[in-house]
C-alpha cells in the first residue's frame, strides 16, 4: 500500500427500511420488527457517498465496516455499490449482542484499526445516527476511542493532501438560536459523522466521468461482494470479551412501555364531513381565526 | 486489556461516597443561555431537593460552564437553581470544539481539589459526580458522548423524564443472576422514533465478581422542551467558581469563520401551520400537492410528523427535498411550535408530536380514526379521508377569499 495514499474507513448499519410497503407498523402505532425488512441505513449511505467522493476526488481507498449479525453483509454489499469499497468488513459474534453504544465503540474501533491490513485510516465516515437507535452516539465514542479529532454534522469538507489536513463546513442549530455554519479545520486523522443534507459535488467533466466509471465498476465487484468480504469474531479483533456486549455495556434496558396517553386537553367538536355544510361552517371558523 | 473504574465490594457504602452530585454541562451562544441549560438546571433543582431530603443529603446542583468572558451568565445560572458554577474561563473555549471540550469537562468531573469548593464535607472520598446531564442538541449528543466514552460510563440519549429510585436488579451479568438493591439510581426515559414507547435506560455498577466495575456518572441527554426552568428567584445564593484547566492542551480543531444562515423553515412567525403524517400513504405526491395548495390559500407553513423525515415515499426529489426534512419536523426532535391555527392532517398525534404542538391556539385535525390521540389535542376533530376533505376546504377558502376581496374592494 503506498504511504500517501489516503485511507477512508466507513461505519455503516443495517437498519430498518422505513419506506412504505416495507415497513410495518403494529396496531398500536410501534414499529413490527418481524415484518419490517432491513437495509443500509439512509444515513449510512450519505456517509458512504462521502467516502466515494474521496474515492474520485483523490484516489482514496475505502473499507467499510459494520458491527452485526451475519445477516448484515447485506449492507455491507450496498454500502459497496455506494462507495466502490475494496474492503468489506463485518464484526460479527453472538457476545457483541445487546451492546450499549459505548461497547458498540469498543468493538468498532478494534475493527477499524485493522483495516487496511493494520495500516492506519486518515478519515473515518459514519452516518448523522442510526433511524432505528437514534442515539447519534456511537460515532463520537469510536471516534474518542480511536483518539481521533471528532467533526459532527459535517456537510461538505475537502481534504488538503499536501498538508494532511480537512476543512470542513459544519452546521450547528441550537433552540431557539440562528443556524450557524462553521469552517473549520483540522490535521488528519479525523473521525467526521456526515449530516443528512450532505450531496457530493462533482464539479468538473473529468470528476463527473471518473465518478461514473467508479460507480459501474462498482455495481460490477458488489456482484462478487464475497471476495472482498472480511468477517471478524471477537476473538480476531483481539477483544476482551468483559468489554463488549452486554458485559462491557454500563447501561441496560431497565423496561420498555407504552407511553400513557395524555389527559386531553381539548374537547373536540367532531364533524362529519359527508355533508358539505358541515365543512363550510368549518371554513369559515378558519376565516375567521386567520382575519383576527 | 485495559480495566479502569476500581474494584467493589457488594454492597459497599463507601462506593456510594465517591460520587456526589449532578453536573449540568451548560450551552450557551453569543452570551444568552441556551433555554435547554435552564430547562435541565430546573430538573436537576428539582430531582436533587426531593434526593436530599429523602436520604437526608447535602448534595448540590452544579453547572460547568466552557466559555470566555461570560461571568454574567454564570450568576444568572444561580438564579435559576445552580447551587455551584464551574466556570472555565478562556479565550480559546469562545466556541464549543469538542476535543478540548471534553477534555476539560472530563478533568472537571475528575477534579478531587475541586470538590473543596463545592462541597468540603465529601471531599475525602469523592471521586467523580454521581449524574451528568447534557443537553440533546447536536452539539451536547456528541459532547455528552465523548465525554462519557473518556470517563468509561454509561449514557442514554434524549430523555424526557427522570426519576431517582432504589431499585432490586437481577441481571444476567451486571449481577450475575443476584438479586440486588441499586441505591440512588436515575431512571432514564426514552422515547422512541415512533413517538409510542418509552425505554427506561439505567446505568449500573458492575456488581458481578467476574466484572466488577463502577460506572459512574451515570449520563444523560435531554431533549430541549422536555423540562421547565424553574421560575427565577434572583435572591437565590451560589458560587461561582473560576476553573483554570492544568496541563492544557490546544484543540485540533481550527475555526475559520461562522456564519448564521436563515432558517429553512421559520415556525416562529407563521400564524397557520399546516401539518402532515403517514396518512397521506395512499398517494403521497397527490396528497402532498392537495395540502401544499391548502397551506398556499390559507398562507400557511407546512410541517411534517418525524416518521415523514425518514423519507418512507418514493417522491419527485423536488418534494422530497422541499418536505420531507428533519427541519420540517414538528415535535420533541423537531420545532416546538404555538400558531393562532394547527391544522393536522392524517397524523394519529404521537406522544412527541403533541408536545410539539399542544400549545396552538386552535387546533383542526382531519382523521379517519376517531380513536387517534390526536383527537384530544383538537378543537375541531373532521372524522374523514383528507383525500375528500383537503379539496374541499380549499376550494370554500379560495371562495371565502375572494369573497373577502370582493368586499374590500
Amino acid at each position: 500500500m503506498k504511504q500517501d495514499l489516503l485511507n477512508v474507513a466507513v461505519i455503516i448499519k443495517l437498519e430498518p427500511d422505513f419506506s412504505e410497503g416495507n415497513v410495518s407498523y403494529n396496531s398500536d402505532g410501534t414499529l413490527n420488527r418481524a415484518e419490517t425488512k432491513n437495509i443500509l441505513g439512509p444515513h449510512s449511505a450519505v456517509a458512504c457517498n462521502a467516502a466515494f467522493y474521496c474515492k474520485v476526488r483523490y484516489g482514496a481507498h475505502v473499507s467499510v465496516g459494520t458491527m452485526g449479525p451475519p445477516i448484515a453483509e447485506s449492507a455491507l454489499k450496498q454500502a459497496q455499490i455506494l462507495s466502490d469499497a475494496e474492503e468489506l468488513n463485518l464484526y460479527s459474534d453472538r457476545m457483541f449482542a445487546g451492546a450499549d453504544t459505548l461497547a458498540t465503540a469498543e468493538v468498532l474501533k478494534n475493527g477499524v484499526e485493522k483495516m487496511f491490513g493494520g495500516n492506519k485510516s486518515d478519515i473515518v465516515f459514519s452516518g448523522h445516527r442510526a433511524s432505528d437507535g437514534e442515539t447519534g452516539q456511537t460515532g463520537p465514542q469510536t471516534a474518542w476511542k480511536l483518539g481521533y479529532t471528532f467533526l459532527g454534522n459535517v456537510i461538505d469538507f475537502e481534504i488538503d493532501l499536501d498538508r494532511k489536513a480537512v476543512v470542513a463546513k459544519r452546521m450547528i442549530s441550537l433552540q431557539g438560536m440562528d443556524t450557524i455554519i462553521e469552517e473549520i479545520e483540522s490535521p488528519l486523522p479525523v473521525f467526521i459523522t456526515i449530516d443528512p443534507s450532505y450531496k457530493s459535488n462533482f464539479n468538473t467533466v473529468s470528476q463527473r466521468l471518473t465518478a461514473n466509471n467508479f460507480g459501474k465498476e462498482a455495481r460490477k465487484h458488489s456482484e462478487s461482494s464475497g471476495q472482498y468480504l472480511k468477517v471478524y469474531d471477537g476473538k480476531k479483533l483481539e477483544l476482551d470479551p468483559r468489554m463488549v456486549g452486554l458485559p462491557g455495556s454500563p447501561t441496560i434496558v431497565y423496561k420498555v412501555e407504552k407511553i400513557p396517553r395524555a389527559k386531553a386537553n381539548r374537547k373536540a367538536e367532531i364533524v362529519d364531513p359527508s355533508n358539505p355544510d358541515n365543512l363550510a361552517q368549518v371554513t369559515e371558523k378558519i376565516t375567521e381565526i386567520s382575519r383576527g | 486489556m485495559k480495566m479502569s473504574g476500581t474494584t467493589v465490594e457488594d454492597s459497599n457504602p463507601k462506593i456510594d461516597e465517591k460520587y456526589r452530585h449532578i453536573y449540568v454541562i451548560i450551552e450557551h451562544f453569543e452570551g444568552h443561555v441556551v433555554p435547554v441549560s435552564l430547562e435541565m438546571l430546573g430538573e436537576a433543582r428539582r430531582l436533587m431537593d426531593d434526593f436530599n431530603q429523602k436520604y437526608d443529603l447535602k448534595e448540590k446542583v452544579v453547572a460547568v460552564v466552557l466559555g470566555s468572558n461570560v461571568r454574567d451568565l454564570c450568576e444568572e445560572l444561580v438564579t435559576y437553581g445552580a447551587d455551584c458554577v464551574i466556570y472555565a474561563n478562556h479565550e480559546v473555549l469562545k466556541y464549543p470544539r469538542n476535543d478540548i471540550d471534553t477534555r476539560i469537562i472530563a478533568q472537571i468531573a475528575k477534579d478531587t481539589e475541586l470538590i473543596k469548593e463545592i462541597s468540603p464535607e465529601y471531599q475525602s472520598a469523592f471521586a467523580r459526580p454521581r449524574y451528568m446531564f447534557f443537553a440533546a442538541d447536536n452539539t451536547g449528543r456528541h459532547l455528552s458522548s465523548t465525554v462519557l466514552a473518556e470517563l468509561e460510563s454509561g449514557l442514554a440519549s434524549d430523555i424526557n423524564k427522570l426519576v431517582i429510585s432504589d431499585l432490586e436488579i437481577r441481571h444476567e451479568h451486571k449481577t450475575k443472576g443476584k438479586t440486588i438493591r441499586y441505591e440512588k439510581i436515575l431512571e432514564m426515559y426514552r422515547p422512541d422514533f415512533s413517538g409510542f414507547l418509552w425505554t427506561t435506560i439505567l446505568c449500573l455498577d458492575n456488581k458481578n465478581p467476574e466484572i466488577l466495575r463502577e460506572y459512574h456518572p451515570q449520563g444523560c441527554s435531554i431533549i430541549p422542551g422536555a423540562f421547565k426552568p424553574i421560575e427565577r428567584d434572583r435572591s437565590r445564593k451560589g458560587k461561582v467558581i473560576e476553573y483554570s484547566p492544568e496541563g492544557y492542551q490546544d484543540s485540533k480543531i481550527k475555526i475559520l469563520n461562522r456564519k448564521v444562515v436563515k432558517k429553512t423553515v421559520d415556525y416562529d412567525t407563521s400564524k397557520i401551520i399546516v401539518s402532515f403524517g403517514r396518512g397521506i400513504r395512499e398517494n403521497p405526491e397527490r396528497n402532498i400537492k392537495m395540502i401544499e395548495e391548502l397551506a398556499q390559500t390559507l398562507g400557511a407553513e407546512i410541517g411534517i410528523t418525524l416518521p415523514l423525515s425518514k423519507k418512507p415515499y418514493q417522491l419527485s426529489q423536488n418534494f422530497d427535498s422541499k418536505y420531507m426534512i428533519p427541519d420540517r419536523v414538528i415535535g420533541t426532535s423537531g420545532s416546538k411550535v404555538a400558531p393562532r391555527l394547527y391544522v393536522a392532517i392524517g397524523l394519529s398525534g404521537a406522544v412527541q408530536h403533541i408536545a410539539g404542538m399542544k400549545e396552538s391556539e386552535v387546533v383542526i385535525s382531519i382523521n379517519t380514526d376517531k380513536n387517534s390521540p390526536i383527537i384530544d389535542e383538537s378543537d375541531i376533530f373532521i372524522n374523514g379521508r383528507l383525500e375528500e376533505v383537503v379539496p374541499v376546504l380549499t376550494e370554500q377558502l379560495k371562495k371565502q377569499t375572494n369573497i373577502i376581496s370582493m368586499r374590500s374592494n
